[in-house]
């Protein structure tokens, strides 16, 4: 596995853990009745947030965890290869077209909630919820064109 | 899935090439070795820089390394 995968798989397993913590926030929200613009808001920053940190510290961690893993493997000075080449660059894009695909269906949908009369407490609840969803499919797509080829 | 009609000797050409190794050649044309593993395996076309590139490294030329076939041509 290159360099490039075990980071989208970390950011995967990033995002998912975001996402399972986002959905139960919402359903306890919801069950406590607590469901209101404070709350909601302010889970939106702990997201961003999250997300931000989780992932600085994680692809850190990434370059940390190969090397030790390669040094005490190779017995030798760890080399880390984390150059991005024309392979990697289309692969990423291609994963961005599909992150922006699922964002942009998903802002749809959430306006669209609106327009039929949900209060917008519910539109930008869908709007968060389908940021985190497009950055994971968006991952789960490079995988796969990874293990394809391209 | 579609059959990709750029095809090429890397493989062949590393061996004679005094068995270099996949490392080997990705570190000379500046790619990660699972981009070098993906045109072997004809998963991967590279760009026509990268396809330069390769030839430079086996000093032959491009279409020593590199073949296209039409879709529909009978081999």
């Amino acid at each position: 596995m290159s360099f490039q995968e075990k980071n989208i798989t970390v950011s995967l397993v990033n995002f998912s853990l975001i996402l399972v913590f986002y959905l139960i926030r919402l359903l306890q929200m919801i069950q406590n009745g607590s469901f209101n613009s404070t709350n909601v808001f302010r889970l939106w920053a702990i997201i961003i947030v999250a997300a931000i940190v989780v992932t600085i510290a994680a692809t850190i961690l990434t370059h940390l965890v190969s090397a030790i893993i390669q040094a005490i493997q190779t017995q030798a000075e760890p080399v880390i290869e984390d150059i991005a080449d024309e392979r990697d660059k289309f692969i990423d894009l291609k994963g961005t077209k599909v992150t922006y695909l699922v964002s942009s269906l998903g802002s749809f949908l959430a306006m669209l909630t609106f327009a039929f009369g949900q209060p917008p407490l519910v539109m930008f609840t869908l709007l968060i919820l389908f940021g985190v969803v497009a950055q994971i499919v968006g991952d789960i797509a490079r995988l796969y064109f990874y293990r394809r080829g391209f | 899935m579609s059959k990709r009609r750029i095809n090429n000797n890397i493989r062949t050409l590393r061996f004679f090439n005094s068995e270099m190794t996949q490392q080997q050649l990705a570190e000379k044309v500046g790619v990660t070795r699972q981009t070098i593993i993906a045109m072997e395996q004809d998963k991967y076309s590279p760009s026509l820089e990268l396809a330069f590139r390769i030839a430079l490294a086996f000093n032959v030329p491009l279409d020593e390394v590199f073949s296209y076939k039409l879709e529909d041509e009978t081999p």
